[in-house]
């Protein structure tokens, strides 16, 4: 029977809900204001004394570390689900240009049109759909059989998107292109309840429907071919998942500018750690990422006084390095 | 005859002409009827249509003309997971993906059996432990994919039509890249399971030895259907492969056994013959 798995991944899941718990008990300590973890739990409990200690916990850290969270969990699904569908280990979050159009969104509210006629969130978000929309447009036709086409289309529409950011931030007043350009470096620092609210709903609708097409996803693993004679109609499958993933990321992106690597290097993680199947997989990579970038934005927020150090420049380092060291193992 | 399990009618499957190939007919014109629990073997030359057939049959395909019936029933009124619990399919590559178990692999024959978010019973968890026993990999059931022999990898994927339920079995080239012991293992599986059993192959010979029908097609056409000693003659063989053959009869068990000959040397010999 196979005991063996079914024995160690509850006890493993355990153990990564146990480290969130930890780690987010620890990062509500860290930050420019000295609290005390005696203070964490009175201020979670409602018995904190002084008011500005609540304010800190409660309106500043909590939201932040919350999205955080959903950031780290919300990206390692995704790359999760996107390698599994696509059957590329490289497959990537931001595959289908989202980061690209995010930047020109971002680019053309701060630059182009700085009255601000909508938020730059609201812009990043519709930059992020216009490059999806630019991918499955020209995808859709062949149903995404050939999930290399839509990785390399992915690759053009982004290059397209960069190309214009990238002369529009040419022309632009330094300070305007600095901003764009440290939000596009990803960040939480601009994050709220608001950021929880448009985020959290789209990582737990993502979740929830990966996990109820959890069989479906380990059968699309082995061929296309073999999936469909179990009864999976691969191609729906796969716009479902594309759409989804897309939408997370593209709600990601809008609230905190580009994290790159989370979503590559997580789930290369778990399934090393805890199985490639989708359960361990989806599971494993939500708990993971979220606590992942918790302590990215623990580094992020702490390394530098008086400054924050942007998320993506720390997830791109951790992340390269592990890509190398993963590489050289497998290449021994 | 058992039961009729498959019933085609003026079958025709035509692929659509691309830039790189005019419109092709795979298959033409095919009535057949085939019976419940027979193990048929699909033969005839590379492009004969084995494969195209297997497609349509196992509703992957759609027919340009004519039409297919399963037990009766219009093979496009069954939905995918219903066809799913009638017909396994086992393709002829089946790369093994990196990291899943043998029994993970097992497992997938659950799919269409189960609802979203229904979880495995111990009878389910019984049913992979005696479908892997079935094909000999219980003591594997951990072993990754990537570990596993080509003969292994065959009857695991065995393994989970078993765990399917499926009362038809679709082959593709079942024997291809196996050496020869596991070629007769693989095949004395086939053949223990009790359930209809559809595989193109390109051994005569396995074919001969094991199925108790022979499909010869050729040009997507019915050559011959029946009984091996029906379908293997020297004349139908030697026009359909384009080579000259010889068919005898093992001494002890009454197989047919064909052995083509090259061209030239099937002259020389009855050249020599009449001198």
């Amino acid at each position: 029977m196979n005991t063996a798995h079914a024995f160690h991944l509850p006890v493993k899941l355990i153990l990564l809900v146990l480290l969130l718990v930890i780690s987010v008990l620890l990062s509500l300590t860290i930050g420019s204001v000295d609290v005390s973890i005696t203070q964490v739990f009175k201020a979670l409990s409602g018995q904190v004394s002084e008011p500005l200690i609540d304010t800190i916990i409660w309106q500043i850290r909590l939201p932040r570390l919350i999205t955080a969270i959903f950031v780290g969990a919300g990206l390692s699904l995704a790359g999760a689900v996107l390698q599994n569908v696509s059957r590329n280990p490289l497959a990537d979050p931001y595959l289908f240009g989202l980061m690209a159009g995010a930047g020109l969104g971002a680019t053309l509210v701060s630059i182009v049109f700085p009255d601000h006629v909508i938020s730059l969130a609201l812009a990043a978000f519709l930059g992020a759909l216009l490059a999806v929309a630019l991918v499955f447009m020209v995808c859709v036709g062949s149903g995404f059989k050939k999930m290399e086409m839509t990785l390399l289309a992915g690759v053009a529409v982004s290059f397209m998107l960069s190309a214009i950011s990238s002369f529009i931030l040419y022309f632009a007043e330094p300070f305007a292109a600095n901003r764009v350009i440290f939000w596009l470096m990803g960040s939480l620092s601009r994050t709220d309840w608001t950021s929880v609210g448009l985020i959290a709903p789209a990582v737990f609708v993502l979740l929830l429907v990966a996990l109820a097409v959890r069989r479906q996803l380990d059968a699309i693993l082995l061929s296309d071919e073999s999936a469909r004679s179990l009864g999976v109609n691969v191609q729906r499958l796969r716009l479902v998942l594309l759409l989804l993933t897309a939408l997370v990321t593209a709600c990601i992106v809008a609230q905190c500018g580009g994290i790159a690597f989370v979503g590559l290097m997580v789930p290369h993680m778990v399934r090393y750690f805890m199985g490639v199947t989708a359960v361990p997989l989806l599971l494993g990579s939500a708990l993971f990422g979220a606590i992942f970038m918790l302590w990215v934005d623990n580094l992020a927020r702490s390394v530098l006084s008086m400054q924050e150090v942007p998320l993506g420049v720390i997830t791109s380092v951790i992340g390269s390095i592990f890509f190398l060291l993963m590489l050289r193992r497998q290449l021994r | 005859m058992s039961a009729p399990i498959y019933h085609l009618e003026q079958l025709s499957l035509s692929y659509a002409a691309s830039a790189s190939r005019p419109l092709h007919a795979a298959l033409a014109e095919i009535t057949l009827t085939l019976a419940a629990n027979d193990f048929i073997g699909i033969i005839g030359p590379n492009g004969a249509g084995k494969s195209s057939l297997l497609h349509v049959l196992s509703g992957q395909a759609i027919p340009s003309m004519g039409q297919v019936l399963l037990t009766g029933r219009p093979l496009y009124r069954f939905n995918a997971t219903q066809l799913a619990q009638r017909i396994a399919s086992v393709a002829q590559i089946n790369v093994p993906a990196l990291g899943l178990s043998c029994w993970q692999v097992a497992a997938m024959g659950l799919l269409p059996h189960k609802k979203w978010f229904e979880h495995d019973t111990d009878t389910d968890r019984q049913q992979i432990a005696m479908a892997l026993e079935h094909v000999g990999l219980f003591d594997k059931q951990q072993a990754t994919t990537d570990t596993l022999s080509g003969g292994e990898l065959q009857r695991l994927y065995i393994a989970r039509a078993l765990v399917q339920q499926a009362s038809i079995l679709l082959l593709d080239e079942p024997t291809n890249h196996l050496d020869v012991q596991y070629q007769h293992q693989v095949l004395q599986l086939l053949q223990q399971l009790g359930k209809t059993i559809i595989c193109s192959m390109h051994d005569l010979n396995l074919a001969a030895r094991y199925c108790n029908k022979l499909l010869l097609l050729h040009e997507g056409r019915v050559q011959a259907f029946g009984t091996p000693e029906q379908v293997l003659q020297p004349d139908l063989l030697q026009q359909v492969f384009a080579l000259p053959c010889e068919v005898t009869v093992h001494p002890t068990f009454h197989w047919r056994q064909v052995t083509f000959l090259a061209k030239d040397m099937f002259y020389t010999n009855a050249k020599q013959a009449v001198l």
